[in-house]
């Protein structure tokens, strides 16, 4: 065996013993689209009363709604390019991680309107807390940046509440801004870079 | 012998091929894995998949364990103590070739 070939073999072990533990079908372009859902979001608020719960609920939703059905249409879209099953073993070990963080979120956000009083300003900080720690729970399945980013946002989520119990509601939304919005656009970079070179690459076909 | 030849033939011949290496690398991973998630994941036929795994099961690489879920049949393997020490030492023959053709090229 040459030694190029061994490096070669190694680099084919690594790309295969990611593929059968990794979650592959995170797209860049749903990253990108959350990120500039949130960014928009975010903007409305310029024209918009973020202290009025119905125009806060209105716009989130619609910006959570829209990043949803982003990823779910940039995984059914992957998944065709690379060939590989949707509802994968990833995929319900993923799901199953996030879960507690998606109910513990659901049941504050109802919670915090519910309370009334303006509480409502305080979920910016909530959702990046709960996200944050959905997406570390599901860093050993999902690419490193996940990690990444569920510790930026779990960084971000603790300033947030902190300045918005200390300074006032008008730092939530600026800060949900930066750490989900800008943080998804990162994360979109970095895996639209990875998908090109991936497909410049294709080390796996090689072999198996 | 040069210790380069050496290193070659110190290569475990039942996971140098790479059907089986593909098998032993992806139960490296993850702790069990189904027949059908195997096959998929490595995009192996049936009868493929099937002679290297029994070939890496009479070594005492792999065991292979049959069971009902439901009604449906289902196959699932997991790779051994003694499989998962052939195949880091595997790895380690493998980045000791490469580290060795790098002094080399040093040299």
């Amino acid at each position: 065996m040459e030694p190029r070939q061994a490096a070669h073999t190694l680099e084919v072990i690594r790309t295969l013993m990611e593929r059968t533990c990794q979650y592959q079908l995170l797209t860049a372009r749903a990253g990108l689209a959350a990120g500039c859902l949130t960014l928009a979001g975010a903007a409305s608020f310029l024209l918009l009363d973020a202290s009025n719960p119905l125009s806060f609920g209105v716009v989130w939703t619609v910006v959570f709604a829209g990043s949803l059905c982003a990823t779910c249409l940039g995984t059914v879209a992957r998944g065709r390019e690379r060939g590989e099953r949707i509802w994968s073993r990833q995929a319900r070990a993923i799901i199953l991680a996030l879960a507690p963080s998606v109910v513990a979120g659901f049941v504050l956000t109802v919670f915090f309107f519910a309370v009334g009083g303006g509480m409502h300003l305080y979920l910016p900080s909530v959702w990046m807390l709960c996200y944050g720690q959905g997406a570390l729970a599901t860093s050993a399945y999902a690419p490193a940046p996940i990690r990444y980013l569920g510790m930026a946002l779990l960084l971000f989520g603790g300033v947030t509440i902190g300045l918005t119990f200390a300074l006032g509601e008008s730092w939530a939304v600026p800060l949900m801004a930066v750490g989900f919005g800008l943080g998804h656009v990162a994360l979109g970079i970095d895996l639209l870079l990875k998908e090109r070179q991936e497909r410049s690459v294709k080390v796996f076909r090689e072999v198996a | 012998m040069n210790d380069f030849k050496r290193l070659v033939e110190e290569l475990d011949p039942l996971l140098h091929e790479r059907g089986r290496l593909a098998i032993v690398s992806a139960l490296a991973a993850a702790s069990q894995l189904t027949f059908t998630e195997l096959r998929d994941t490595l995009e192996m036929t049936d009868g493929n998949l099937s002679v290297h795994l029994q070939k890496l099961e009479d070594k005492g690489y792999v065991t292979i364990a049959k069971r009902f879920v439901g009604r449906r049949p289902q196959t699932s393997c997991q790779l051994t103590r003694a499989g998962r020490q052939a195949f880091v030492l595997y790895l380690d023959h493998l980045e000791a070739l490469v580290h060795q053709a790098r002094g080399q090229a040093r040299a």
